[in-house]
């Protein structure tokens, strides 16, 4: 699952922690998402569009390049 | 200050280093105590180690302001338990019909120890099922 979360929160200006704290998970979380390292769940994944106002599939694309 | 209002400031770096610091101070005094010859002191730390780092574990994310732990731990912590699972059946699946094979044979002698650890096993799938019927 590629996203492009890094881009949209530095468009925005705002650290990891920042956006870990509005969605009420850890930094921890919001740098392994953006690593693709951890995808998250689908609750997390509507927080996180409702937090940039888009859609999910604005942020997160399933297709990998690996199939 | 009380215990709440300091568990409500908990950050999630001191609050793994706590916890971890007094499981690490109690699995110590334990040993230490053996060899001292403390048993009951070692026995003691051990247990208060074990009791305070557990409520600490369970508590401090339900009274802290931040977030402790999040949906990531919890797979990490899925991931983690379910891969020890498959290890160790794999490895008692693989190793201890032989055993009991052998040692019907004459060539090994299962002893007090392994017999053991034979139960402890079998009780651990055991509650791994009841567990498994609970979430289902």
């Amino acid at each position: 699952m590629q996203n492009n979360l890094s881009e949209r929160r530095e468009t925005e200006g705002i650290s990891q922690g920042d956006l870990a704290e509005a969605v009420d998970v850890t930094r921890q979380t919001i740098n392994a998402i953006e690593r693709n390292r951890y995808d998250p769940s689908l609750e997390l994944a509507f927080d996180l569009a409702t937090h940039f106002d888009c859609a999910i599939e604005e942020i997160f694309d399933p297709d990998d390049g690996e199939d | 200050m009380t215990t709440i209002t300091v568990m409500s400031r908990l950050g999630r770096r001191t609050y793994r280093r706590l916890v971890y610091g007094i499981v690490a101070v109690a699995v110590l005094g334990l040993f230490v105590g053996i060899a001292l010859g403390q048993h009951l002191a070692g026995a003691v730390v051990y247990l208060l180690g074990t009791w305070i780092g557990g409520t600490i574990t369970v508590a401090a994310p339900r009274l802290s302001d931040r977030t402790l732990q999040d949906e990531r731990d919890y797979e990490l912590h899925n991931h983690a338990s379910g891969l020890a699972l498959r290890v160790t059946m794999v490895l008692g699946l693989s190793v201890l019909p032989v055993l009991y094979v052998l040692d019907a044979g004459g060539q090994f002698e299962i002893s007090g120890a392994v017999s053991g650890m034979v139960l402890t096993l079998s009780a651990l799938f055991l509650l791994y099922g009841i567990c498994y019927g609970i979430v289902k």
